[in-house]
C-alpha cells in the first residue's frame, strides 16, 4: 500500500508541473516577442533619429563654416564693386581680408579680360596664406588662363556663385581644398554677364576631422561626398578624393549604390537601406545647405539591436531559472495535495477485494479532497449493504430457476415421448413433438388407445409460466379420467370445461381439440375448444373445418357441439398450437397459417415425423435465431385405413389322422401373417393339443363329427377357436401337472393343456348352447 | 416319422430320430422305440438332429422309455437336440429328466 502512493502521485504531479511551466512558457515567449518587436522598432526610431540629428548636427557645424564664407564673398563683392575704378584698393582688399579671415586659405577677385585696360589682361588679384605669411599676387597669367578654370567659369556661365569640387592644393601642402566663386554683376540685379569673379579658397581639413570623428552605433560612419559624387571624407581614406559613388558602386557592381547616389544628388535628403559588400546598412544622407554636397551617415542595422541582445540574453537566463524554480515548488505542493489520493485507491483496491471495512485516509481541509473521501465512504456502506442484498436476492432466484427447471421437467414428463407409440397398431402412424419456449409453457397432447379407440387431444392453456404448465398438467389428467368412463366427444369437453370452470379464480383457459378415432370403422368424432383448426390431407391439403365452441374454463355449462367425420383410408392430419403459426421472426413477422398450408400442401412426406420434422425445419429457418416466445406443439397423425381382419377355419373330423391337416392349416396361416417358424411349431403343438384332446374326449369312439378350428388376426392378437359338437369337455378345468416331479413319479397325462397354456396367453372355455368353444389367444 | 437303431461297440444303442412325433405319429414310435426298452441295455443316444416336432403324446412316451431306463439303472442321453425341441421339454419339465449332450 505505501509503495503505490509515490508512483501514482509522480505522473500527477509531473503533468500538473508540465503543464503549469508550459503555460508560463508560452506566456513568457509571448510576451518577450512583444516586447522584442516593439524594442526593435523604438531602437530603429531611436537610431534613426539619432542618426539624423547626427547629421543635422554636422551639418550645422559645417554650416557654421562656409556660410561665413558665402557672407565673405558677399562683402568682397559689394566692397569690389565700390571700389571698382581703384582697382589697387581691390588688390589691397584681398590682403585684409584674408589677414582678417584666418581661416580662408586665398582670396582673388578676378575680372574679365582686360577689365582695366592699364592693368592688362589677366587683373586678378590673389592673396594666399602660406604658412604664417600672406602672399598677394596676381593669380592670372599666360600659364594660369583662369578664364578657362573651372573656379572662374562655370559661375560666369551659370551666373551663380559655384562651390567647386574638392581638390588638392598642390601648391600648398596638399592640402585638401574647395573654392567659392561669386559672380559680380554691375548692376543690383543679376542681369548680363557678370564682370568678375570673387573667389575664396578654404581648406576642408576641419570638415573631415569633422566628419571623421562622427560615430555611429558599433562600426556606423559619416561621409561627405560632393556636388559630383566624390568622397570628400571617408573613413577609408583611399577612397577619398579618388572614387566617386558612382565609381564605387561600379566596383561593388552594387546598382543599389548607384541609384542612392543618384538620389543623393537629386534629393534633399533621404533615408535608405542598401547592402555594402555583404551587410545591410542604412544610409541616412542630407544636403549640406549652402553647397551641394552631401553628408551621409551610415551604418549596419543589425547594430540598431545590439542593445536588445544583452537584454534579450539575460530575460533569457532569468525565465530559465524562474521555470526551474517554479518546477520545484509546484511539483512540492501538488504531490503534498495529491497525497490522500493515492492512499485512497490503496484503499479502493482493498475494498475491490471485498474486505470493505478498510479505513480511508483522514481529510481536514473542506475542498474537493474531502468531498472525494465522503463519497469513497458512503460508497463503502452502501457496497458493503448492496453485496449483502444481492447474496440474499441470487441464492434466491437461483432457488426459483431451479424450481421452474424442475417444473419443466415435469411438464415434459407429462408428454408421451416414444415413437411410434402403438407399433402394433397398423391402422396408424403417429408422430408428435413438443419444443418448450425458454419458460415453462402450457401447451399439451396426449394420447392413448382404449378398446380399439385412440383418443388424442392437443391444446394451449393461456398465458406462460408456472400457473399455465399447472393447469396443464390438470388439463392432461382430466383427459384422461374423464374419458375413461365418457366416450363422447361432446361429454369428455363438457366434463372437462365444467372442472375447468369452477374454482378459475385466475381466469384463465384452455384451448383444446379432441379427437376419438375409432380404429375398427375409420370413423373419428371430435370436438374443438377454441383451438386452432388442424390441416387435413386427403387428395389436398386444406383446413379442417371446426365449430369453434369456447376454451375450456370459461363459461360453466356451454354445450360444445361435436362433430363427426368417416375417414377415408391415407388421411393425414396437423395438429398444432399458435407456437407454430405465430412464431416470429426478428422482423417481428409471423410464420402464419398460410405458409404453414403451403408447406404441408407443397410437399409429400413419408411419414408423420418426416413431416413434422420438416416443417419444424420450416419454422426454424423463418424465425432466423429471433428468441422463442412460446411453446411450440406439433402432433401429426396418419390414418392409413381399417385393418383388414384376417380369418380363417378349416373343418377337421374327429380322426387322428385329421392332425395333418390342421399341421398344413397351421403352417399357411403362418405363412400368411409372417410369422416365424418357432412360433408356427409352438402354436401347431398348442393346437394339436387342443384338437386331439377335443378328439379323444369330447367324441369319444364316435365316428363322423366335425371339429372346427378358426383363427383370427385381432390387432395384435392371433385367436384360435376350436369348436365342437361333442359332450360338455372343458380342458381347462384339468389341474397343471406338478412338472418337478422325477420321471418315476411323473403320471404320463396331463401335459396338453398345461403345453397349450404355456404356449397360448389366454386360454377360455365355454359351452354355448351345444357346442363346446375352445379359444385360445396368443399375442404376437 | 422314421427311427434308425444301431448297437454301438460299448453295447449302448444309438436311436437316430428325425420327423415329427405327434399324435399321429405318437403310436409307431412307441412300437419302434419297443425293442430298445426291451433291450436291456444300460445307455440309450437319442440322436435328434432330424427331430422336428413333439407333441404330448410323443412326451409320453420319452416318459416311458425313461422309466423303463430308470428301472434298470441305465440313462436316456438326448444329442443334438433342436432349440425349438429344447423349448418343448423345458416348458414342461422334461429337461430335468434326462441328459443332454
Amino acid at each position: 500500500m505505501i509503495i503505490m502512493v509515490p508512483m501514482f502521485n509522480k505522473s500527477l504531479s509531473s503533468r500538473i508541473v508540465f503543464y503549469v511551466l508550459s503555460l508560463c512558457v508560452v506566456l513568457f515567449l509571448i510576451s518577450l516577442m512583444v516586447f522584442y518587436a516593439s524594442s526593435k522598432q523604438q531602437l530603429e526610431e531611436m537610431t534613426y533619429q539619432y542618426a539624423e540629428e547626427v547629421t543635422q548636427k554636422t551639418v550645422l557645424q559645417t554650416e557654421q563654416f562656409l556660410s561665413p564664407v558665402v557672407k565673405l564673398a558677399e562683402q568682397a563683392g559689394w566692397l569690389c564693386k565700390q571700389m571698382l575704378n581703384q582697382p589697387d584698393s581691390i588688390t589691397m582688399l584681398t590682403l585684409k581680408m584674408a589677414a582678417n579671415n584666418p581661416e580662408i586659405k586665398g582670396m582673388a577677385v578676378a575680372f574679365e579680360p582686360s577689365f582695366y585696360s592699364q592693368k592688362g589682361y589677366y587683373f586678378s588679384p590673389y592673396t594666399y596664406r602660406q604658412d604664417d605669411r600672406l602672399i598677394t599676387m596676381q593669380l592670372g597669367s599666360e600659364n594660369y588662363e583662369y578664364f578657362y578654370i573651372d573656379w572662374y567659369q562655370i559661375p560666369m556661365h551659370t551666373g551663380s556663385a559655384y562651390w567647386s569640387e574638392p581638390y588638392y592644393d598642390t601648391g600648398g601642402g596638399d592640402a585638401l581644398m574647395t573654392t567659392y566663386s561669386l559672380p559680380l554683376y554691375r548692376g543690383a540685379a543679376a542681369e548680363g554677364k557678370p564682370f568678375a569673379i570673387v573667389k575664396i579658397d578654404v581648406a576642408l581639413d576641419w570638415l573631415t576631422e569633422n566628419v571623421s570623428s562622427l560615430k555611429i552605433l558599433e562600426t556606423g560612419y559619416a561621409t561627405v561626398l560632393s556636388g559630383n559624387g566624390i568622397f570628400v571624407t571617408h573613413p577609408n581614406e583611399a577612397l577619398i578624393m579618388n572614387q566617386s559613388i558612382f565609381s564605387y558602386a561600379s566596383e561593388l557592381n552594387n546598382a543599389e549604390l548607384r541609384e542612392i547616389g543618384r538620389s543623393m544628388q537629386r534629393k534633399k535628403s533621404g533615408f535608405v537601406s542598401s547592402t555594402l559588400k555583404g551587410v545591410e546598412r542604412m544610409i541616412y544622407f542630407t544636403r549640406l545647405p549652402s553647397s551641394d554636397w552631401t553628408i551621409a551617415v551610415i551604418f549596419p542595422k543589425s547594430e540598431i539591436y545590439l542593445p536588445l541582445r544583452s537584454i534579450t540574453l539575460i530575460l533569457v537566463v532569468v525565465l530559465l531559472v524562474g521555470l526551474a524554480l517554479l518546477s520545484i515548488i509546484i511539483s512540492r505542493i501538488v504531490k503534498q495535495q495529491l497525497n490522500p489520493l493515492g492512499k485512497f485507491a490503496a484503499a479502493v483496491h482493498i475494498i475491490a477485494e471485498g474486505n470493505f471495512n478498510v479505513a480511508l485516509p483522514g481529510i481536514k481541509t473542506n475542498d474537493e479532497m474531502k468531498g472525494l473521501h465522503d463519497a469513497f465512504e458512503s460508497m463503502q456502506h452502501k457496497l458493503d449493504h448492496y453485496i449483502r442484498s444481492l447474496t440474499e436476492t441470487t441464492s434466491l432466484k437461483e432457488k426459483i430457476e431451479s424450481e421452474l427447471r424442475i417444473a419443466r421437467e415435469i411438464q415434459m414428463s407429462m408428454i408421451p415421448k416414444t415413437f411410434p407409440p402403438f407399433p402394433s397398431r397398423k391402422e396408424i402412424d403417429q408422430f408428435a413433438v413438443l419444443i418448450p419456449a425458454r419458460e415453462v409453457g402450457g401447451d399439451l397432447y396426449d394420447y392413448y388407445i382404449n378398446e380399439n379407440k385412440l383418443y388424442f387431444i392437443i391444446g394451449d392453456v393461456s398465458g406462460k409460466g408456472i400457473p399455465s404448465s399447472l393447469l396443464m398438467a390438470v388439463t392432461r389428467s382430466l383427459f384422461r379420467s374423464i374419458s375413461q368412463y365418457l366416450t363422447d366427444a361432446a361429454a369428455i369437453m363438457s366434463g372437462l370445461n365444467s372442472m375447468l370452470a369452477q374454482n378459475n379464480d385466475s381466469n384463465m383457459f384452455v384451448t383444446l381439440f379432441l379427437g376419438i378415432l375409432d380404429l375398427e370403422t375409420g370413423n373419428m368424432s371430435y370436438c374443438n375448444a377454441g383451438h386452432n383448426p388442424p390441416l387435413i390431407t386427403t387428395d389436398t391439403t386444406r383446413f379442417f373445418p371446426v365449430i369453434p365452441n369456447l376454451p375450456l374454463g370459461i363459461m360453466d355449462g356451454f354445450e360444445f357441439k361435436k362433430q363427426e367425420m368417416q375417414l377415408n383410408d391415407n388421411t393425414r392430419f396437423l395438429l398444432y398450437t399458435d407456437g407454430i403459426t405465430e412464431a416470429e421472426n426478428v422482423q417481428q413477422q409471423l410464420y402464419g397459417d398460410e405458409r404453414l398450408l403451403q408447406f404441408v400442401e407443397g410437399t409429400t412426406f413419408e411419414s408423420p415425423q418426416a413431416l413434422i420434422e420438416a416443417l419444424l425445419e420450416d419454422v426454424q429457418l423463418h424465425v432466423d435465431g429471433a428468441e422463442q416466445s412460446d411453446d411450440m406443439t406439433m402432433l401429426a397423425l396418419l390414418f392409413k385405413g381399417v385393418q383388414q381382419k384376417y380369418e380363417k377355419s378349416i373343418k377337421l373330423k374327429n380322426e387322428i389322422e385329421q392332425i395333418a391337416l390342421l399341421q398344413d392349416f397351421i403352417e399357411v396361416t403362418g405363412e400368411e401373417l409372417g410369422l416365424e417358424s418357432s412360433l408356427v411349431m409352438k402354436l401347431n403343438l398348442a393346437l394339436e393339443e387342443a384338437v386331439s384332446n377335443v378328439i379323444l374326449y369330447a367324441y369319444p369312439r364316435l365316428p363322423d363329427k366335425e371339429i372346427i378350428v378358426s383363427v383370427t388376426l385381432k390387432t395384435n392378437d392371433l385367436i384360435f377357436t376350436v369348436t365342437d359338437t361333442g359332450v360338455p369337455f372343458d380342458p381347462t378345468l384339468n389341474e397343471n401337472p406338478d412338472i418337478h416331479l422325477p420321471a418315476t413319479e411323473r403320471p404320463v397325462g396331463g401335459l396338453g393343456i398345461f403345453l397349450i397354456r404355456q404356449i397360448m396367453n389366454e386360454v377360455t372355455y365355454s359351452r354355448i348352447h351345444d357346442i363346446n368353444v375352445f379359444t385360445m389367444k396368443k399375442r404376437l | 416319422m422314421e427311427i434308425t437303431i444301431s448297437h454301438n461297440d460299448d453295447n449302448s444303442i444309438s436311436v437316430a430320430i428325425s420327423g415329427r412325433i405327434d399324435t399321429t405319429t405318437a403310436a409307431d414310435f412307441e412300437k419302434a422305440i419297443a425293442p430298445v426298452i426291451s433291450a436291456g441295455s444300460t445307455k440309450v443316444f437319442l440322436d435328434c438332429e432330424g427331430f422336428d416336432y413333439v407333441s404330448s403324446t410323443g412326451l409320453r412316451v420319452f416318459l416311458i422309455l425313461q422309466k423303463a431306463m430308470l428301472a434298470r439303472g441305465g440313462t436316456v442321453i438326448f444329442r443334438q437336440m433342436k432349440p425349438d425341441i429344447r423349448n418343448i421339454f423345458d416348458m414342461t419339465g422334461f429337461s430335468a429328466l434326462f441328459q443332454f449332450e
